[in-house]
């Protein structure tokens, strides 16, 4: 099953269904329900920035549906609003508006402006069991009878409703629908007041006690104890990442790939190859069947697993709009309104879908601000497996000094680009979800999404990355470029050499720019040297491509311009610095 | 007096609000109640309860819309 198709501009979205609604009403559920195509879905507003497509099933036919980004109103505030605003005015064969049942005035306001496109709409009343938590119960029968249209109730999580809204789907997509009749109904007409009307008539709210859950919630907004549960969260999900995936690679993944598949693979190349230049390619220092496997899966895999294990645990219990609130007042000062903390977080695991969440953003100021930020100073989770690896072990205060630097230049490179960046950061509201226990089953699969996303996009050019230092190597071709870059690398950053390799690398994948450090028995400063010169150093291909398509390559070769410049600056700073330290601890 | 000089816990009728299409479509406007749960440190957005859900309104928003208090 396809996990990832994007709009690629030829699809015939006038003969297809269009799937709208406000911001995280379910409606990326709703999409993979319908077409089976497991998209990612998140407790939080602006999960979906990007349009998806896909086909369902209706009356025996493939039916083309897109996933719009989600949109408060048609007027276009976002980027992502835009998509969806400029898809609709292209016409399509049905909408279907997905209603949340826990706010359904607002997102009638929505519905209301739908009613020009002269498109019939079915109405899927979403998220009904969370309504009944809060004592909210609608009459969807009534709310369909004063819009006009079918409203289904679903809990798209749990496939409830599903069934009957693909049935309604399917009759109006093939029904020749006169919807002109519909569209001269009183509703086209209705001010904010009869939205309210329309609410009062169908909407009962009964007394509920407040749960458990709901209390927690409510608990995390407020600094006293939101902000120490902050840092415990903060703390706990470190610990999971760092502490959980040392163990699983010391105790599992290293004795497997070490004790078992090193010696049977390269016993095995042995027998078939005599020593030369292609067996050192398989099984050497450099060996792609040794390191093309050791680094991915025993080295960077237990940490990008349980990365995305806590990331997607935080996104699906509505926590993250928590923190949002809670550092709105701090992000400011680097222009960035609270919300951007979700893209800036998910930066932490891949510089990629960060950047496309800035889409979210509601200033070009705000998106410019925070893709910099996260090119700069932000490391991927496969670069931040492969710093624990290489220090790890060595010195956990060199670890934790990496971060904190990193940190450090993320506050002052975005309080200088707030200075220079023209526009200011818009005032924004944060819906606040309710919190909720994560959907097993979405949850795993959604691990697994990024996984797999993860290996697929990992593996290759780690391989390649791989045998392109194994040839370097083989053919003496480390020492030209060692030579070149002699200045640099020996006499700038104190490194030897055979470090050149990693800047060369370090452009195909950023945990590249760390690995090969592991195998050269480095001094606990050139470990760190090492590592400052790979955190700030410029951002892997596929950043590249995004930063270019994004923005414009002006942008992208700024970016590629001082991550580097940065790094090499940093990286002998701290090696010249180093050093006197050293020279004067000695005497 | 407007939202943001509003002590937590307590509750108002929303008087005025500025016009802004997002204060609209949450249900910030005039005549509704709310009940201001939290205020952020560092000029950070207020939280107010408006029927069943939490908002929060940035300080620019907050410093516009007047308020009274519920006796």
């Amino acid at each position: 099953m396809d996990c990832h198709v994007e709009y690629d501009g030829k699809f015939d979205h006038k003969n297809a269904v269009l799937l709208i609604g406000n911001p995280n009403v379910g409606k990326s559920v709703i999409f993979s329900k319908l077409t089976g195509i497991h998209v990612m879905s998140s407790n939080y507003a602006g999960t979906t920035v990007q349009l998806m497509t896909g086909k369902m099933e209706a009356n025996k036919a493939k039916v083309p549906v897109v996933d719009l980004p989600g949109t408060y109103s048609l007027q276009a505030n976002s980027e992502a609003e835009m998509v969806a605003v400029n898809i609709l005015n292209q016409g399509g064969r049905v909408i279907v508006c997905v209603l949340d049942a826990t706010n359904l005035a607002r997102d009638l306001m929505l519905a209301r402006e739908l009613e020009k496109f002269q498109v019939p709409i079915v109405y899927a009343l979403n998220l009904v069991d969370v309504a009944e938590r809060k004592g909210i119960s609608i009459d969807s029968k009534e709310l369909g009878r004063l819009l006009h249209a079918p409203v289904i109730e679903t809990v798209a999580t749990k496939n409830i409703g599903i069934p009957q809204l693909k049935e309604s789907i399917a009759y109006f997509y093939h029904a020749s629908i006169d919807s002109s009749e519909r569209l001269d109904s009183s509703f086209k007409t209705l001010h904010d007041e009869s939205i309210d009307e329309i609410v009062n008539q169908v909407e009962t709210i009964s007394t509920v006690k407040q749960t458990w859950i709901d209390r927690i919630g409510e608990a995390m907004l407020r600094p006293i104890p939101g902000v120490p549960i902050a840092m415990f969260v903060l703390a706990l999900s470190l610990g999971i990442v760092v502490g959980g995936g040392k163990a699983l690679r010391s105790l599992l993944l290293l004795p497997i790939v070490n004790d078992f598949y090193v010696p049977n693979i390269t016993a095995l190349v042995e027998r078939f190859l005599s020593e030369g230049a292609l067996q050192n390619i398989l099984v050497g220092e450099f060996g792609v069947l040794v390191k093309g496997i050791e680094w991915p899966f025993a080295l960077i895999l237990p940490y990008v697993l349980l990365f995305y294990f806590v990331l997607s645990f935080l996104e699906d219990s509505g926590y993250l709009p928590r923190l949002a609130v809670l550092v709105d007042g701090l992000l400011r000062k680097v222009g960035l309104p609270g919300h951007n903390i979700v893209p800036f977080i998910m930066g932490y695991g891949c510089a990629v879908p960060a950047i496309l969440g800035t889409r979210a953003s509601t200033s070009y100021k705000e998106r410019l601000i925070l893709t910099c930020l996260i090119s700069i100073g932000v490391p991927c989770t496969a670069q931040t497996g492969a710093f624990i690896a290489l220090l790890g072990d060595q010195s956990i205060l060199a670890l934790l000094f990496i971060f904190i630097l990193s940190f450090g230049v993320i506050i002052f490179a975005g309080t200088m680009l707030n200075r220079w960046v023209p526009g200011r950061a818009e005032p924004v509201i944060i819906d606040v979800p309710s919190l909720l226990v994560p959907n097993f089953s979405s949850f795993m699969k959604k691990i697994w999404i990024r996984l797999k996303h993860f290996l697929l996009e990992a593996e290759i050019p780690m391989m390649l990355g791989i045998i392109l230092a194994a040839l370097i190597f083989e053919t003496a071709l480390i020492h030209l470029l060692g030579s070149w870059l002699e200045p640099l690398m020996v006499h700038w950053l104190g490194l030897p050499k055979e470090a050149s390799i990693t800047l060369l690398l370090g452009i195909i994948r950023r945990e590249l720019a760390v690995m090969p450090l592991l195998e050269m028995n480095l001094s606990v400063l050139q470990l760190i040297v090492g590592s400052v010169v790979a955190l700030f150093y410029l951002p892997c291909i596929s950043v590249f491509i995004v930063l270019v398509k994004e923005f414009k390559l002006k942008v992208a070769i700024y970016l590629f311009l001082a991550t580097t410049t940065l790094a090499l600056l940093f990286g002998g700073l701290i090696h010249q610095i180093g050093r006197f330290v050293l020279f004067l601890l000695e005497r | 007096m407007n939202l943001y000089e509003m002590k937590k816990n307590t509750r108002c009728f929303i008087e005025g609000v500025p016009n802004n299409q997002l204060l609209s479509i949450f249900g910030i406007r005039p005549g509704c109640e709310i009940c201001v749960l939290t205020r952020q440190p560092f000029h950070g957005p207020i939280v107010v309860k408006h029927k069943h859900r939490n908002i929060a309104i940035d300080k620019h928003f907050a410093l516009n819309i007047d308020v009274r208090l519920v006796n």
